[in-house]
């Protein structure tokens, strides 16, 4: 098969470009979902079953329907009504929070609902209110064992990132796209990018990994 | 051990064969030896491109899937049309896995350097669509404008051609009915695709209060042709077919068909020369 790196190093720019901009849309839905799954996986776990029954559908609508259709639904739908116009750039972000954050929110109520009960009477029984021993004795524990479940989150939503090119947001995989439009060649743009997304997940993956290390406690 | 290795050699074989499922040609399977029976020809599309080729039902219908089938009867093959998606077209022409491919595929020199192609068999040109309060009068108008066009087509080589080529006013789609999608939301202050589709979508739509403009000076008259892999004998056969599919009337039944109107079959054939 002939390969065109020629072609590769023509359109480097624009990968750059494209994976600064991945980077940019990954790291801020993984903050803002990782914020919003915690109040989320909060809100569902109160024990007033009526107050947690929004955030149960909330997870129940994002996690259970396309991320594609939700990132349609979000540019041309939502996004409009508030700006006046269409913004790639913020109905990404948006559309991957969300879905994000109904994924990380079951990861934290796994987290939280995996520590044992006697931990919180151990706190309580200290004088902390509930709060506090949420905050001091509960989570802690609990967020070191959440980290493997949320690297998977955090590697998915980066790779999913990749659906933004539907809305001609010039991400990466939309420059893949461009160059495979204009040159009507697939692998070098396909794989190109395949091997930028594989970089940014080892290196996630990498500091994750540093994370749990020095969480350690035996 | 010896389990975990009889395991790792099952599966080092398995992959193995479906690597080289994916190399063999998938057209060996269909094609026939006796050589009394027609041969069938298995011919790709995208059929997102509504009249030329869509999907009714499952069913690929459109007026490039008649009329290959009619020129593949006037070549004396059976033709069977497939939806693969616009990406795929290219890679199973480029890897001789298809016959032929026919998705109102604009002829261009930068396509003829990897592909084959027919004689023309479809005149075309792109059109400018604005709302109807817009200022733009012309192409030139679209410098500076945000414009959303599909992916690959002509439509964003000729907007590249005024704004200059990956600028970032240029919004790139899968398809047109996102980029004009864009339009309505206010993302884009106009879209450039192909005639067919900016009138289609004009006259079906008119609540949308959107206009189209054409510019002869700005975006060249284009053909449409079917797609041979590189070297392949089929393509003397069918240019052939065309012209007899053309002058027996075949063709102008079949766009009045699906287009309503007339084709200008005298630049079509000043073509085929």
């Amino acid at each position: 098969m002939d390969f065109r790196w020629d072609l590769i190093e023509q359109y480097a720019p624009f990968f750059l470009k494209g994976t600064l901009l991945t980077i940019g849309f990954s790291i801020a839905a993984i903050i803002l979902g990782t914020i919003l799954g915690l109040l989320i996986g909060l809100g569902k776990m109160m024990r007033n079953k009526a107050a947690a029954l929004p955030f149960t559908w909330y997870i129940n609508l994002f996690r259970g329907t396309p991320l594609m259709v939700q990132i349609l639904l979000i540019h041309f739908g939502v996004i409009p009504l508030i700006l006046g116009e269409t913004n790639a750039i913020v109905a990404a972000i948006t559309a991957l929070s969300l879905n994000s954050a109904a994924y990380t929110a079951e990861i934290f109520r796994a987290g939280i609902q995996s520590i044992d009960k006697g931990q919180m009477e151990a706190a309580r029984s200290l004088g902390m209110s509930h709060v506090q021993a949420m905050r001091y004795v509960i989570l802690p524990q609990a967020f070191k064992r959440m980290i493997p479940p949320l690297g998977n989150e955090f590697i998915v939503l980066i790779k999913d990132s990749s659906l933004a090119q539907i809305i001609a947001a010039p991400e990466l995989m939309y420059w893949g796209k461009a160059m495979q439009g204009q040159y009507m060649r697939a692998w070098e743009p396909y794989l190109t990018t395949a091997f930028i997304y594989l970089v940014l997940t080892l290196s996630l993956n990498f500091l994750l990994s540093r994370l749990e290390r020095r969480l350690a406690t035996e | 051990m010896k389990k975990t290795k009889l395991l790792l050699t099952v599966i080092i074989a398995l992959f193995l064969m479906i690597l080289s499922a994916c190399g063999t040609s998938k057209t060996s399977g269909t094609a026939n030896t006796t050589g009394a029976e027609k041969k069938t020809l298995r011919i790709v599309t995208d059929a997102s491109y509504a009249p030329f080729e869509y999907q009714d039902k499952g069913d690929v219908v459109g007026f490039d899937v008649d009329f290959v089938k009619a020129v593949g009867k006037a070549a004396g093959y059976n033709v069977n049309v497939e939806h693969v998606g616009w990406d795929p077209v290219f890679v199973e022409i480029k890897g001789k896995t298809a016959d032929a491919a026919i998705s109102a595929i604009t002829i261009t020199d930068d396509r003829k350097q990897t592909y084959d192609f027919s004689i023309p068999y479809f005149l075309s040109k792109n059109e400018i669509l604005i709302p109807q309060n817009s200022d733009i009068k012309s192409a030139q108008d679209l410098k500076g404008k945000v414009v959303a066009v599909q992916n690959g087509t002509t439509g964003q080589d000729a907007v590249e051609a005024i704004i200059g080529k990956n600028n970032s006013n240029l919004k790139k789609f899968d398809n047109n009915n996102l980029a004009i999608l864009e339009l309505k939301g206010g993302g884009a202050a106009a879209v450039v695709a192909d005639n067919s589709v900016v009138e289609t979508y004009v006259k079906n739509n008119p609540n949308d209060h959107f206009k189209f403009i054409e510019d002869d000076a700005a975006f060249k008259k284009e053909f449409y042709g079917i797609m041979f892999p590189k070297g392949s004998k089929l393509k003397a056969e069918f240019d052939k077919a065309i012209k007899k599919v053309i002058s027996d009337g075949t063709y102008e039944k079949l766009y009045q068909k699906w287009f309503k109107t007339e084709p200008d079959l005298k630049t079509i054939e000043a073509q085929q020369q």
